[in-house]
């Protein structure tokens, strides 16, 4: 007993060592900038520096009346509501087909990731050439079987969807290996079972598979959640935000008014990103409370 | 036991020492950066050997200096061959290290390098930029330029001089000068029946060729109105404005700009002389590719059309009631604040050495950009250049647009572009989006 106390502090100095690197990693592009954003947002400062001063909370009153902050919200959850849904649902239903140990599926299982490996800005290049109505594969394509002028990404209407499709497109795949790896690991006898009292493919699915997978489910859904309300890249690479500030999402605007409109207002933009931040936070912990939550009962 | 505790307490330092590593090297990296080129440039400097980098610090012969500028086109590879000519032929030895990037790039990287003291020598960019920078102080006041360089200020066309002065203050040297011009398609004017050596000259005109011109069973367009930019020259022509920059006042309710607007409308969403919801540089592809009849740009497009062998001209942007006008804009070099005396002096002999009539001369005739050297302009060569003599009148009418004004980026990002934008797709009519452009403009001038 007093040997396991003597001896525990060295194990946690060295398990401090171990988590040193990834901590001074996490602390100079994660916790100092959030600490400077915080302090940034009470600020008058630009991103020349000069004349500084103390601004209150003059620049989050200046936010609820901007029409733009509204705007890019509203466009940010759009994004969110769509995307995931499509992109874990698409992952769940592809999961059905080839959550199997088969050379075919194999090669299925690479070629959705295939997409996921590759930079969000080269696919974002890639599509919105393929989409340009005037030069873009797709829509000849498409003038070939009768449909006409359908202008993806300039169309206000069409934008975001578009961007909403490539986006899932190309992150369906990490949420399909998830899933799959989650698939695999359910029991077969729970499958042999089921075959044995005559269960088809389909309810298989739903009373076996979605509740043996259901942890990792969740854990995607909050995962792709996040990362969709700091949608920025496919955004930025393919509409900039346009046409008419349909696809201005939070952080594009945020980058917008930090670094693309003079006068660069550096405590503006740090004022919407600490909103954001705590748009994000309040939504983790809804869906960790509704969602993980119950993923772990199920579990259970 | 022992032995692996050793081996896991080792590994751990070599891990926190090689992040410190990444971290210091990092950290030297940046304070340097105004000496470092005299070692990135070695591969150039050979023969120089191992003795290059100090020669930089001690005997105070050799000036490297950083340059920054956001030539991305043609045009920039023209710009560093008149640089590595430089590099080998100057007698100060001077080494020019240049870096291009794009300008959002370059927005982002040069406030934050000035505030921190690690900004290139001098820079390269739209005049536009020059009085955001020098409200924040961040630029060298070169006044004594003309003095100290010995160049000769009045053989210069003053409005061009004028676009680097802010407040009778000199903060650049003048490296280029444009306006917009209209550039037509001969080509296509032939095919729909049009004479292809006379351009529309009122915006009656332009809009009857933009529609004969237009034919959308071929995806071919009249007239390329991109939504990312302003049209100031219609607003102008029709007697019009955005802003009065001396009073600070909001000049864009007036029954002028709906005029123009309303006409605007008409032609890109009624008549459907534009594809739609197009940038700036898909007009240019389309331009080029010859499916976009007439199209108002500056004079970067000229080697771009003659790459692509499309037969073209260059014509004055057209009249309203109150006259033709264009939009001027341009480049300077400009120094950053913080740059010390010696690359400063150094910095002034590339400039003059720009300003000579040689180096302008190449420039233009290569480029196409309006010549404004006055001696330049005696030069047979130039008087008989066919494209260069096409644009001399399409440059009279240059007009200067918020020039100067530190507020300009913020009206166009905020106020005109998404006007501009609202009226050419048909997203709101012309008097909601006017009404709407005039409220955003009194809260921009509201913040100065």
């Amino acid at each position: 007993m007093s040997k396991k106390k003597k001896f525990r502090p060295h194990q946690q100095r060295q398990a401090y060592l171990f988590i040193l690197p990834s901590m001074i990693i996490l602390s100079v592009f994660v916790f100092i900038p959030l600490g400077a954003s915080l302090v940034i947002s009470l600020l008058n400062m630009n991103i020349f520096m000069k004349d500084i001063s103390f601004a209150g909370i003059h620049n989050f009153v200046k936010l609820f009346s901007d029409h733009r902050v509204a705007n890019a919200t509203f466009n940010s959850f759009y994004f969110t509501l769509f995307e995931v849904p499509l992109q874990v649902g698409l992952a769940l239903l592809l999961t059905m087909y080839v959550a199997k140990n088969n050379k075919y599926t194999k090669l299925l299982r690479s070629t959705y990731y295939l997409p996921f490996v590759c930079s969000m800005t080269a696919m974002g290049i890639v599509w919105s050439m393929m989409l340009d109505p005037n030069m873009g594969l797709v829509p000849y394509w498409l003038s070939k079987i009768g449909i006409d002028s359908i202008s993806f990404l300039k169309d206000p209407n069409l934008a975001m969807p578009t961007v909403i499709a490539v986006t899932a497109w190309k992150g369906f795949g990490y949420t399909l290996t998830l899933l799959t790896a989650a698939v695999l690991n359910i029991s077969s006898s729970l499958y042999e079972a089921a075959d044995m009292d005559g269960a088809g493919q389909w309810k298989k699915f739903i009373h076996i598979t979605i509740p043996g997978i259901f942890p990792t489910i969740s854990f995607c859904i909050v995962t792709t959640t996040i990362s969709s309300l700091q949608v920025f890249d496919q955004t930025y690479v393919m509409t900039q935000g346009g046409p008419l500030n349909r696809t201005e999402t939070v952080v594009q605007y945020i980058y917008d008014r930090g670094f693309q409109t003079a006068p660069y207002d550096l405590g503006y933009a740090s004022a919407i990103s600490v909103y954001l931040f705590v748009i994000i936070a309040i939504v983790t912990f809804v869906l960790k409370r509704f969602v993980l939550n119950k993923g772990e009962e199920a579990n259970d | 036991m022992r032995m692996k505790k050793w081996w896991s307490l080792l590994i751990a330092a070599v891990l926190v020492g090689s992040s410190l590593a990444g971290c210091g090297s990092k950290q030297e990296e940046a304070p340097a950066d105004a000496n470092a080129p005299a070692q990135s440039e070695s591969p150039a400097q050979e023969p120089a050997g191992t003795d290059a980098p100090e020669a930089g610090g001690e005997t105070g012969e050799a000036v490297t200096l950083n340059f920054w500028n956001v030539f991305t086109g043609s045009d920039g590879d023209i710009l560093r061959e008149i640089v590595d000519k430089y590099n080998e032929t100057n007698t100060d030895n001077i080494t020019i290290n240049m870096d291009i990037m794009p300008n959002d790039t370059l927005q982002q990287k040069l406030p934050a390098s000035i505030a921190t003291n690690t900004a290139p020598d001098f820079v390269l960019f739209g005049v536009e930029n020059i009085a955001p920078y020098v409200s924040n102080d961040s630029l060298e006041d070169i006044s004594d330029f003309w003095d100290t360089a010995g160049v000769d200020k009045s053989n210069f066309l003053e409005n061009v001089v004028d676009l680097s002065y802010v407040d009778g203050k000199l903060y650049g040297t003048p490296m280029q000068y444009n306006v917009q011009y209209l550039y037509w398609n001969k080509d296509l004017f032939q095919a729909a029946g049009l004479d292809p050596d006379t351009p529309p000259a009122t915006m009656e005109e332009l809009a009857d060729f933009a529609v004969k011109l237009t034919d959308s069973s071929k995806k071919q367009y009249g007239l390329a109105l991109p939504t990312s930019v302003t049209y100031m020259q219609f607003l102008w022509a029709n007697g019009g404005d955005a802003d009065d920059t001396e009073t600070n006042t909001n000049l864009l309710n007036s029954e002028e700009n709906l005029k123009t607007l309303e006409w605007l409308q008409d032609l890109a969403v009624n008549k459907k002389v534009t594809p739609e919801n197009i940038t700036g540089p898909d007009a240019d592809t389309m331009l080029q590719a010859g499916q976009v009849a007439m199209y108002m740009s500056g004079p970067w497009q000229i080697n771009g059309l003659n790459e692509a062998g499309i037969k073209f001209g260059i014509a004055p942007c057209v009249a309203g009631s109150a006259g033709s006008f264009s939009p001027a804009g341009g480049c300077s070099f400009v120094i950053p604040k913080g740059t010390d005396e010696t690359k400063k002096a150094a910095a002034y002999k590339f400039m003059k050495y720009w300003l000579t009539d040689e180096v302008l001369k190449e420039w233009s005739q290569r480029n196409g950009f309006p010549v404004w050297s006055k001696t330049l302009m005696e030069d047979p060569e130039i008087q008989n250049d066919e494209v260069l003599s096409s644009i001399s009148k399409a440059t009279e009418i240059g007009r200067s647009y918020n020039l100067g004004y530190s507020l300009a980026s913020q009206i166009d990002n905020d106020v005109m572009i998404p006007l501009f934008e609202k009226v050419i797709t048909g997203a709101s009519k012309p008097k909601d989006a006017l009404d709407e452009a005039s409220k955003a403009m009194d809260a921009v001038l509201g913040s100065n």
